[in-house]
């Protein structure tokens, strides 16, 4: 009776758990700002004592000397009048990320607006079902990389905001570029809409801080660009970071095995396996289905990376050797192809660190691939929803 | 626990100040401890406020990690965050309740109620539920959720029977799950 219920518990207890499907990235973003090297607010302690310790002096000069307090008294005033009151919603010259995961987002429309006179150009991205989670990267030049192709393209301008929006899907009415000849944004083009990331490049005429305002009934997210230096900041700008060619703006590269899913209910069944280069990276996806009557969820799985491209089958325990230097192998746990996957179960699609990716072994929904690389990579993986995905992104060079 | 070497080498990459050998450690960990936290406050966002705590903590204190496997540590910090973090926010319940005001979301338990096993441990305490998370979700040995969570190990055995007792009367024992 007792191990029936703690039985019950655990499984309670994990599935409360999978609700919480991934690290958020604005979570990520907090604790990144949060061992940032220390920015002027945090110095309050002690630009206070600082101050005290003025007071004190001031005071001591006073006694000995009293002409010192009208000195003090006029420097004081040149200090405060030129500050500029604060504005509740500042513009930041740095990068920013929020928005929310796990929803079912569809980007409906782009809208940008010119409101020079309040000091900022707008650009709004409608959304229907809320704001999915975006980052925005600043960039010291208008040409970025397309997602899919690699392609560079240039847009108007010669500085860029990159945007790119996670689990969210496109509205086919959305314009794919807009170009606009306001004081600071002057494109805005689609630079990626690939496994439900969207990714848009702004290019403006110069470099410029930013203010990001998520705002509801609609859900809408507002890009505001100011057009001239004089917009209030809350930071120092920060050095504009150069074009990567690595393009990782989906999270970090890690040189680490990596788990995660959950196997609960009845497995999943394996529908394709994709493989795609990207700027930066090497992408392998795989999508699964649930069976009938079964729930969607991404199954227990395990990459691991390995020094050579030689794998064991499971569970003939055959030997296979693949295309390249290194491997990565990749295990489900609850899910099978046998019945679902109909597609080739040995690619060779001769990526520059993706040489092979073949089937291993499908036994009693253990569900075991492996990856030949031309090179040992680090590793990003996604867990991507409607359709169940793992996105397995290996780093090239 | 002993660590294995490539995780070593990231550990003295953010010991020497490294940031994305940090950022590697919350990729390795950070899920793990959100879900564990989510499980003891009952809160998304306390949560995510509790992990956000816990590896601006770690980041600072890293002298005190010893050579071992950062594992135990973080999710020791990351349980004293949540249960200080639920006991803040139920002292400040149980103050806006006793003044009538922004009444809390508590639930009122008839005597006759039976509840499903998510709402039952909501009416745990955070250090109850603390060791169910550890014992119940992490796997943790009694011995190991006891070194975690800083008490003898008589102590933890004897919460954890009692957290399992209280699921049971507010569940129906196992009835519920017939």
């Amino acid at each position: 009776m007792s191990d029936k219920f703690e039985k019950n518990l655990r499984d309670h207890l994990h599935s409360e758990a999978q609700e919480t499907r991934e690290f958020p990235r604005r979570l990520r973003g907090r604790i990144r700002d949060g061992i940032a090297p220390r920015a002027r607010g945090r110095m309050a302690p002690q630009l206070a004592l600082a101050g005290a310790l003025v007071l004190v002096a001031v005071a001591v000069l006073a006694v000995r000397n009293p002409t010192i307090i009208s000195v003090v008294t006029t420097n004081i005033k040149q200090i405060l009048q030129p500050s500029p009151s604060p504005t509740p919603q500042p513009f930041l010259c740095q990068d920013q990320s929020g928005g929310s995961t796990g929803l079912t987002a569809t980007l409906t429309n782009i809208r940008p607006g010119s409101h020079t006179g309040d000091g900022y150009d707008r650009v709004v991205f409608d959304f229907s079902g809320g704001i999915p989670s975006w980052d925005l990267t600043r960039q010291e030049s208008a040409t970025f990389t397309r997602d899919a192709s690699g392609q560079q393209v240039t847009l108007d301008g010669s500085a860029g905001l990159k945007l790119v929006f996670r689990d969210a899907d496109l509205a086919s009415t959305v314009p794919t570029d807009l170009k606009r000849q306001f004081t600071s944004v002057r494109e805005i083009a689609q630079l990626g809409n690939f496994e439900r990331v969207l990714t848009y490049g702004i290019g403006l005429s110069s470099s410029q801080c930013v203010r990001v305002l998520p705002l509801s009934n609609p859900s809408r997210l507002a890009v505001d660009v100011a057009t001239s230096g004089s917009a209030s900041t809350t930071a120092a700008p920060t050095p504009l970071p150069t074009l990567s060619p690595s393009g990782t703006d989906l999270g970090t590269f890690s040189c680490l095995d990596t788990s995660g899913g959950a196997e609960s209910g009845l497995a999943m069944q394996l529908t394709a396996v994709r493989v795609a280069h990207q700027p930066g990276f090497d992408r392998v996806v795989f999508e699964f289905a649930p069976q009938a009557g079964g729930t969607a969820h991404l199954p227990a799985y395990t990459v691991s990376r390995q020094a050579s491209a030689q794998f064991v089958k499971d569970p003939s325990g055959m030997p296979v050797t693949m295309r390249g230097a290194a491997g990565l192998r990749i295990v489900f746990h609850g899910a099978s192809g046998a019945s679902s996957y109909s597609g080739s179960r040995d690619l060779t699609p001769g990526l520059p660190v993706v040489q092979e990716v073949e089937q291993l072994g499908d036994f009693e929904a253990v569900l075991s691939w492996g990856a030949g690389l031309s090179r040992a990579s680090c590793l990003r993986t996604l867990e991507l929803a409607n359709p169940t995905r793992l996105v397995i992104d290996v780093q090239t060079p | 626990m002993l660590m294995d070497p490539t995780l070593g080498r990231v550990i003295e990459r953010w010991r020497a100040g490294d940031r994305d050998a940090f950022e590697e450690v919350i990729d390795r960990y950070g899920l793990q401890l959100l879900r564990t936290a989510r499980l003891i406050l009952r809160d998304p966002s306390l949560a995510e406020d509790a992990i956000q705590e816990t590896f601006l903590k770690a980041w600072q204190r890293i002298g005190s990690l010893r050579d071992e496997d950062p594992g135990p540590w973080l999710t020791r910090i990351a349980m004293n965050e949540s249960i200080s973090l639920y006991r803040r926010r139920h002292r400040f319940q149980a103050l806006t309740e006793r003044f009538g005001r922004l009444g809390g979301t508590r639930h009122e338990l008839s005597s006759e109620a039976r509840l499903d096993l998510t709402h039952a441990l909501d009416q745990l305490t955070a250090e109850q539920r603390a060791a169910v998370a550890l014992h119940y979700y992490q796997d943790l040995s009694v011995e190991d959720t006891a070194r975690v969570l800083k008490v003898p190990e008589d102590t933890m055995k004897s919460r954890l029977k009692t957290a399992l007792r209280r699921l049971r009367e507010l569940t129906g024992s196992e009835e519920a799950f017939a």
